[in-house]
């Protein structure tokens, strides 16, 4: 952008004794017309040709400030004088503080040299060639910097001799600045000077006009003129779309209830300037025509006008747009505009509806304001090759009807996205802030259950705060507390045999055992916990409180379930090992259907016992891959778990006869009471009803 | 990205070729036909939901099919194809500008043109044309290349490589696709014209340009192959110096969600399916087909469905929450992935992507600064939206600023200040705030004569007041006029300040 020829743009404002003289245009301004007899409205005031001059300028800086806050900078100058700086924070403001103390020019002709156009255009000249900051931050990253600029000269011609001088002027001067390269100061790659001649109105312009041309490589030079008042201010915004390709649109019918009677309303337009890419869809079109009409607002450019569709509801959709544009309301602060843009900036979205002679509703734009900025969105209107699509049930993973989508839901709002503040930015210092996000992410998702039959420990509602706590970065001692308590929770759980929420794994058996639920909820503990492990001591412990709770006889699913899953958390977080992360998932896979065969096997009831003892090699493969721990921990863990075992004989084998235990052996009792009850139950609420 | 095969049906296809084990004759037009169908074999396996146009063409053009996803309407459509006479490029680049922009407006396409070498003789010839492109007078006449949509331009010659007409064609092919401007490419058969030679041919073709985009989306520790349609092309940046490329990488990372009513409908240059892959190894499944037969392909696609997939969880919660995806396709390059449907039952999860860059949607910030919105909300400020992000600055139409070019403008200013005269000295402070932001506009736009009109003005509001007015409202009217009328008036620094009386404004 900082190379772009509307990076920089030089207003001169001729302060010579000329522009004192009256526009001729005169404004009434008295509105007490209407009252009663005895006042003589007072007579119309007329403006200088300066106050027009100025006010032209403030339009045309209005109109691009609006529609490009950023990057377009502007320089005011008058004679020797330069009004403000580049970058200047905010230039409307301070130009009109500035030009209220230089004042209007004064109508008696003191030096008039002072004054000489040559003055002016020198000084223009050495405005353009001082960097703006986005160019000093190129140069500073050692970046070349083509600097082009344009020039407006606001003034009067003598004659097309004049012209001519003030052509060879400018040649001679950028041609001089090529020699001269000073180190602050930048050589003028382009350079484009537009002369605005204009006189009072009713007076004889007498300049030649001459279309924007090539003196030579890096010189343009337009001449074009106008009679002052009203007819400048056009001039003035004509060049300004064309300046920065800006078009116009004319939203019509818009209701208003009228000022005066508020229970009747009536239809009004507003014309709004943007840039014209916004309508590159409309005039692709082969059938255009008609789409444009003369600006409602007088001004020397065509309009397209697009009609408003009252909003119906207050629901934000997202809408498919394929651009979005600042825009400026040409008429600011009339009643019209002001409605249409305190509307907008309230938060309503407002369609815009082509006229079409076919009576075919197209709807072609979007008027919506984000942030105090109204912007004008382009919605596509033609065919598009994404329409009838497969639908996501029949792809991969759409038969799948379980998926915790409400969690997931909780997932995403717990990775929200924010901008960061300056503060934060600061603090980040080389890293950017969405690495931050990512690591977010990839903390929340160490451990995650995608489907609800996968897992038990995310379907438990009481133990729903564990993972909440085990992924903040540290834990405070009452929060340590808290997770050791909900781990004693289902050991009591357990010791009670309390019923856990049975995935549905189909309509294939009763579904595993209760003690084979219990196995696969201690490792996915497990895994959970230990996913988790590294991030602080307090984590640690928290990993070691479970692993002296579980019982020993699980250690075998740990081993077959778990042990690639961990393996798969680690390489996966990693950007690198996607691949590596890839043969874990089909590891994984492999275990788990090893797992679920087994599990098939446990529910067919054909062999209820229990779990064969662990062979010696997997348990040793266990110590082995059993991260994070000293050798010491690990041995103490293993003697701890043998001394448990032998000084805590299962308790149904005490009172069964051989070494089988019956489990459940309240089971049938349980059951029959349960449907005793509810049909007790059932039986109360009847005569109720 | 649409695609129209344009199909030369002039006699000279119905030139017959001798092949080496077939005892029946065939003809050029047959071999283009065959190959056309081994293309659409490619699009059914790898890239099915292309839409393809069929135009047969002589000197004039027809379209046999309209654009479709069914492409056994194209293979029927092939079948009735008759023989014409003269090759006529023009004519066929004419039919498909007017077909496709009727059709899809602005949407990238692309063409494959099938025909034999021979360039057509005299008027219409490929030769007459290019050399009277630049002299054509009237829009009607004006030569359809380049389109006025991105499209590109492939030929495919079906006709022996060595055949020295083909050899004197190829320069005025080449031509052709540079007059187009967006690339393309011409493709002769390796070897003698034969249904082998013609398969390697279109399935080179449709390798090179219709390979689809085979990635993973990330989301943390979560990892899905996925493919994208359509393919998503490179995109190009041109700025006033320089030329910048973007390339959707093959990994399409998330960083964190967003509230749809926080997005705002952002402008978005392309948008993908995202559609998951079949985690199965491809190799697997061939041996299986060839070991089982059908039944067990049915068995694996039944397979795919049951198996979990991640952008299936993706795609129900962000419809359920009304959220999406903020994702980073490569540096510098962002999208968001939501919830789309066309019609209201089937939806499916969608990618589009925002103009490459940071500063692409103004109200989100710079997409590098999005940041765990934990991080954020350090402070108490929780439950508040951090977005949009506001600019520092506000525009014209937000704040009250003054605009004098009709005289509607300068009336109602005015009379702002009147109408607070009147209710002197109720309104004393909202009086001189008013004639203070009137004044300082004068004098900024070298405006005097406004302030001694102004001065007279009050003086002759100061006339009218009733009898009951009180009498502080004359004093501070009186005041104002004076100080307009001052030497302190033109200065901008100065403020008109109310005059000091013994009356409290605030009793009645």
């Amino acid at each position: 952008m900082a190379s772009s020829i509307t990076h920089k743009t030089v207003f001169i404002l001729d302060r010579s004794p000329f522009f004192a003289q009256s526009c001729n245009q005169p404004i009434e301004y008295d509105t007490l017309k209407s009252k009663g007899s005895g006042v003589i409205p007072a007579a119309p005031i007329y403006k200088s040709l300066w106050t027009c001059n100025v006010e032209g300028v403030q339009e045309y800086l209005r109109i691009v400030f609006d529609i490009y806050p950023k990057d377009r900078h502007f320089r005011v100058v008058s004679g020797r004088t330069s009004l403000n700086p580049w970058n200047c924070p905010d230039t409307i403001t301070t130009l009109n503080m500035r030009l209220a103390q230089v004042g209007p020019p004064l109508k008696s002709k003191k030096d008039d040299s002072e004054y000489s156009v040559f003055h002016g255009l020198s000084s223009a000249i050495d405005c353009l060639r001082e960097p703006t900051q986005e160019q000093q931050d190129m140069l500073d990253n050692g970046d070349i910097v083509r600097n082009r600029g344009r020039i407006i000269y606001l003034t009067v011609l003598k004659n097309d001799m004049q012209v001519n001088h003030l052509e060879e002027y400018i040649l001679e001067a950028l041609q001089h600045n090529k020699m001269s390269s000073s180190s602050d100061l930048l050589p003028i790659d382009e350079c484009e000077l537009v002369l605005v001649h204009t006189v009072p109105v009713g007076h004889d312009i007498r300049i030649t006009e001459k279309p924007c041309r090539e003196l030579n490589s890096c010189v343009k030079f337009e001449v074009t003129s106008s009679h002052s008042g009203r007819h400048l201010y056009n001039k003035l915004v004509y060049l300004c779309c064309k300046h920065f390709d800006l078009c116009s649109t004319t939203v019509t019918g818009i209701p208003m209830k009228e000022e005066q009677n508020a229970s009747s309303s009536a239809n009004y337009d507003v014309e709004l300037l943007h840039p014209a890419t916004a309508h590159d869809e409309l005039f692709k079109n082969e059938h255009a025509e008609g789409l444009v009409i003369k600006s409602k607002e007088g001004l020397p450019i065509d309009t397209t006008p697009l009609k408003w569709c009252t909003p119906k509801s207050n629901v934000i959709e997202l809408h498919q747009c394929s651009a979005a544009y600042r825009i400026c309301p040409v008429d600011v602060n009339s009643r019209p505009s002001s409605c249409l843009t305190n509307f907008l900036i309230s938060g309503r979205a407002v369609m815009l509806e082509q006229p079409r002679k076919s009576g075919a509703k197209v709807i072609s734009h979007m008027l919506a304001a984000h942030g105090g900025e109204i912007f004008i969105h382009s919605l596509p209107t033609s065919r598009s090759i994404l329409e009838d699509p497969p639908s996501i049930s029949e792809g991969c993973g759409g038969r799948v009807t379980d998926y915790r989508i409400t969690a997931f839901g909780e997932f995403m709002k717990e990775n929200r996205l924010a901008p960061t503040k300056a503060s934060l930015l600061e603090s980040y210092g080389n890293r950017k802030p969405y690495l931050y996000a990512i690591d977010h992410l990839e903390k929340s998702s160490r451990c995650w259950p995608m489907v609800i039959s996968e897992t038990i420990l995310f379907n438990l509602q009481n133990l729903s705060q564990l993972p909440q706590l085990l992924v903040q970065e540290t834990l405070t001692e009452e929060q340590l507390l808290e997770c050791t308590k909900l781990i004693y929770k289902v050991l009591e759980m357990e010791q009670k045999n309390d019923p856990l929420p049975i995935p549905a794994t189909g309509s294939r058996g009763k579904g595993p055992k209760r003690d084979e639920l219990y196995r696969q909820l201690w490792s996915e503990l497990e895994t959970l916990v230990r996913s988790y492990s590294d991030t602080s001591e307090k984590h640690n412990k928290v990993l070691e409180c479970l692993l002296n709770c579980k019982k020993p006889s699980d250690e075998k699913v740990i081993v077959t379930r778990k042990t690639p899953s961990k393996k798969e958390d680690k390489s996966g977080g990693g950007a690198g090992g996607l691949t590596e992360a890839e043969q874990s998932w089909k590891e994984l896979d492999r275990y788990q259907q090893m797992s679920t065969r087994e599990k098939m096997e446990a529910s067919q009831g054909e062999k209820t016992q229990d779990a064969p003892p662990p062979k010696k090699l997997k348990a040793e493969e266990l110590l082995m891959r059993s991260g994070g721990q000293t050798l010491l921990t690990m041995w103490n863990n293993r003697l701890k778990t043998i001394h448990q075992k032998r000084s805590h004989e299962f308790d149904a084998r005490l009172d069964s006869p051989g070494d089988k235990a019956k489990l459940y052996i309240h089971l049938d009792e349980n059951s029959s009471e349960q449907s005793n009850v509810n049909t007790a139950n059932v039986a109360k609420k009847q005569p109720v009803m | 990205m649409p695609t129209i095969i344009a199909l030369d049906v002039s006699l000279s296809m119905s030139r017959s070729v001798l092949l080496p084990d077939s005892t029946e004759e065939y003809q050029r037009r047959h071999i283009a036909i065959h190959g056309i169908n081994t293309f659409l074999d490619y699009l059914s396996a790898n890239y099915k939901l292309e839409f393809v146009s069929l135009i047969a063409f002589s000197y004039l053009y027809e379209q046999l099919s309209t654009f479709t996803r069914d492409y056994s309407i194209i293979r029927t459509a092939l079948t009735k194809v008759e023989a014409f006479s003269k090759t006529c490029i023009e004519s066929a680049l004419k039919g498909i500008k007017d077909v496709t922009s009727e059709e899809w407006s602005n949407t990238s396409c692309q063409v494959i043109l099938i025909t034999d070498g021979s360039l057509g003789v005299g008027v219409g010839s490929l030769k007459h044309s290019l050399e009277t492109m630049n002299a054509r007078k009237s829009v009607e006449e004006k030569f359809p290349l380049p389109f006025p949509f991105p499209c590109k331009l492939h030929i495919v010659c079906i006709a022996n490589p060595n055949d020295p007409d083909v050899r004197s064609a190829l320069p005025y092919y080449q031509k052709l696709i540079n007059v187009g401007n967006q690339g393309g490419e011409i493709f002769l058969l390796d070897g003698a014209i034969s249904f082998k030679s013609v398969e390697e041919t279109f399935n080179r073709l449709a390798e090179k340009y219709y390979n689809p985009y085979c990635g993973t989306l990330l989301c943390g520790n979560f990892n899905c192959a996925v493919q994208l349609f359509p393919k998503p092309e490179p995109f190009i940046k041109q700025s006033n110096d320089e030329k910048v490329t973007y390339g959707v990488s093959d990994k399409i990372e998330i960083i964190g969600f967003l509230e749809i009513k926080d997005v705002g409908s952002p402008p978005t240059v392309a948008r993908h399916l995202i559609l998951p892959r079949s985690t199965k190894e491809k190799s697997d499944t061939k041996d299986k087909d060839a070991k089982n037969g059908k039944s067990e392909e049915e068995d694996d696609s039944q397979d795919d469905g049951k198996t979990p997939s991640f952008t299936v969880l993706l795609h129900g919660s962000l419809r359920v929450e009304s959220m999406v995806a903020i994702a980073r396709v490569c540096n510098d390059w962002y999208g968001m992935i939501y919830s789309w449907a066309d019609s209201k039952k089937k939806s499916n999860l969608m990618l589009a992507l925002f103009d490459p860059g940071q500063d692409s949607v103004p109200w989100l910030g710079p997409f590098d600064n999005l940041t765990s919105w934990k991080e954020y909300s350090a402070d108490d400020e929780e439950k508040k939206s951090p977005f949009p992000v506001r600019p520092a600055d506000k525009r014209s139409y937000a704040q009250s600023c003054v605009v004098w070019i009709k005289p509607s403008g300068l009336q109602s200013d005015i009379q702002k200040v009147l109408r607070h005269a009147r209710k002197l000295p109720d309104k004393l402070h909202q009086f001189y705030k008013e004639l203070n932001r009137t004044r300082r506009a004068a004098l900024s736009f070298g405006f005097h004569s406004l302030l001694e009109a102004l001065a007279t003005m009050l003086d002759r509001e100061c006339t009218l007041l009733p009898g009951s007015a009180h009498p502080n409202a004359a004093l501070q009217l009186t005041h104002a006029a004076n100080f307009l009328r001052s030497e302190q008036a033109f200065d901008e620094k100065q403020n008109v300040v109310p005059l000091l009386t013994n009356f409290a404004s605030s009793s009645n």
